[in-house]
């Protein structure tokens, strides 16, 4: 057997399991995310108008640039203040 | 030398012996075949159409006449690593046993073409034999081998097509033309493809002495950092790896190094390029004296094949992105064009052509530097002009070439753009004492419309918030406009390179450190 060096980071990664789904929206705090993708902001809008009928209590924040990772604190903070977390892509 | 004459042997006499290679430590013989009843052997290779033809028909059917007491082998003219993956991938379901060259069984057993079927009964005599694909006649081979058995087979569906004529069987090949055939890397090659080290083409294998070489005195475990999207931990072994994938010779690698360390400095957001729906690749623009000691090309055909340099040193870090970064197009890489650029895309400056500072230079680096400079972008676009007779037409023809990139009406760019003046359209801005940032100013200032003209489909926020006759830019400002000179003396056809954009993805250039 030739002996290869792989390219891959071949470390085993333990896999993330989902957030449980919240069984109801009334009384949830809910962060919506806008990343700054054009009219992102748009769909959240729209997306908070319905979870604010269904009884959700929401709150905006918003990544500094779309085409990077979130920086750490601000996803620490959305953790910490919110039940659940709608991020928005668009174009 | 000719190829040896000799004639197909009749279906008849006993089976010759095997010398072949199976899977077992136990040796293959016709004895060890014919053990439970008969024995129909298949005679094939890697590269005949109608081979795997035959395998893709008979294969299924082979357990079921194992059972019944008739062995079912695939003979191949090929390494036995070769003979088992073929064998998996057209659903062969009996024995599998290889012949190196010169293929001393298919000698014995007379074949001039593959596939070829024969059929052996228990007493060891050849009981019939079919050459090529012919429907009816393995019926009969497989009645007959009913017969021997004593019991009912299953034929193939009588499916089109019912005849197809073999191939040649290696045997029959004059020796100096089947050891070219054989290729003592192509399996490996095929391996690459399987392990999925590859970005489509064929790639060189890296084992642990092209790695070695590669690397030279660089350490292995050193680590440049993550590689995004997937965060990849790029050691230098990991990028020497993807270097020799690449196909680059060592006196390469620390021109890829320094293409790494620049890709993965934050300013550059290699991130969102891998991810992008946008076309974007990584332009590399090699500078300074590297550029002679690889053999680089800066001349003609410049954004083209021909170079091992270029070509190879563009797809190392393309590579990298897509292997050890897991930005592989269709995964992670979500772009929806893509472009060939992606495959890699290295060019070197023609600094002594150039009437102007080399880029690196303009980037702050002294001329006997050598120096990477990174640049997201999009393909080539081609602008000729032949006939400007002023630095102001030619000028002119060149900015408004880049009118339409990224979008017709998204006005103005905020990213660099890069151009690739060719070296007879530089001879007439040095003719006429233009400096670069002249060039630049004039560009800038020739392309611009009113806002008005500009809010029809994708459009900027800006424009639309600006008067309907206020004048947009092109671009934000004239050092978005890049200018690099390169290609060959002939010919008046410059190039436009539209911009990786709203990615927040600046230029960024890197010493290239001694080997």
């Amino acid at each position: 057997m030739t002996g290869y060096v792989s390219p891959f980071d071949d470390r085993a990664r333990p896999e993330q399991p989902l957030a449980d789904r919240p069984p109801q929206l009334c009384g949830l705090r809910v962060t919506l995310l806008d990343i700054r993708k054009n009219r992102g902001a748009e769909f959240l809008d729209r997306i908070e108008t319905l979870l604010q009928s269904a009884g959700a209590v929401t709150s905006r924040q918003t990544k500094e640039i779309f085409s990077r990772p979130a920086a750490l604190d601000l996803i620490d903070n959305i953790a910490r203040v919110s039940d659940a977390v709608v991020e928005a892509l668009a174009d | 030398m000719a190829a040896e004459q000799r004639s197909e042997s009749p279906p008849a006499g006993p089976a010759p012996a095997l010398a072949v290679t199976g899977l077992a430590a136990e040796p293959v013989t016709i004895q060890s075949l014919t053990a439970r009843g008969g024995a129909m052997l298949l005679f094939v290779n890697e590269d005949c159409p109608t081979s795997a033809l035959a395998m893709r028909r008979l294969g299924p059917l082979c357990q079921e006449w194992a059972s019944a007491g008739v062995s079912c082998t695939a003979v191949f003219e090929d390494p036995l690593e070769v003979a088992i993956r073929v064998a998996r991938r057209s659903g062969w379901t009996g024995g599998v046993v290889s012949q190196a060259a010169p293929y001393q069984t298919s000698r014995a057993y007379g074949l001039l073409s593959v596939p070829t079927a024969v059929l052996v009964d228990q007493q060891g005599q050849i009981a019939d034999r079919v050459t090529g694909w012919d429907q009816p006649a393995i019926t009969r081979l497989i009645q007959r081998a009913a017969a021997v058995a004593g019991a009912t087979l299953a034929t193939p569906a009588p499916t089109e097509p019912l005849r197809k004529p073999g191939c040649s069987s290696k045997a029959a090949l004059d020796p100096a033309i089947a050891a070219a055939m054989t290729h003592p890397d192509e399996d490996a090659m095929e391996e690459m493809f399987e392990r999925g080290w590859t970005d489509g083409l064929p790639v060189v294998p890296p084992t642990e002495e092209r790695v070695e070489k590669m690397l030279g005195r660089h350490a292995r475990q050193t680590s440049l950092g993550q590689v995004p999207p997937a965060m990849g931990e790029l050691t230098l072994e990991r990028l020497a790896a993807c270097a020799v994938l690449a196909g680059c010779r060592p006196a390469y690698f620390p021109v890829v190094v320094a293409a790494a360390r620049a890709a993965l400095d934050s300013r550059f957001n290699v991130h969102g390029q891998a991810v992008t729906t946008q076309p974007a690749g990584q332009l590399v623009v090699v500078n300074g004296p590297v550029r002679h000691e690889l053999g680089m090309n800066s001349g003609m055909g410049v954004l083209g094949p021909g170079n091992r340099a270029n070509l190879t040193i563009g797809r190392a870090l393309r590579l990298m992105i897509e292997l050890t970064g897991g930005g592989m197009p269709g995964r992670l890489d979500r772009s929806t064009l893509g472009q060939m650029g992606k495959i890699g895309f290295c060019i070197a400056e023609d600094e002594e052509v150039s009437p102007w500072p080399p880029l690196h230079v303009d980037r702050g680096f002294a001329p006997e530097q050598s120096v990477v400079t990174l640049i997201g972008s999009d393909a080539p676009l081609s602008i000729s002009d032949h006939r400007s007779r002023t630095p102001e037409d030619l000028a002119y023809v060149l900015a408004w070439a880049a009118a339409s990139t990224w979008s017709t009406n998204w006005w103005p760019l905020s990213e660099p753009e890069v151009y690739i003046i060719c070296p007879e359209h530089a001879e007439m801005f040095r003719a006429h004492g233009w400096t670069k940032d002249r060039l630049r100013d004039y560009m800038f200032e020739a392309v611009h419309k009113p806002a008005k003209d500009l809010r029809r489909g994708e459009t900027t926020p800006y424009v639309h918030r600006s008067d309907p006759d206020a004048q947009i830019h092109k671009w934000a400002s004239p050092a978005e406009i890049i200018l690099v000179v390169a290609g060959g003396e002939a010919g008046r056809y410059s190039a436009v390179l539209g911009p990786c954009t709203g990615m927040g993805s600046q230029i960024v250039s890197a010493e290239v450190e001694p080997r």
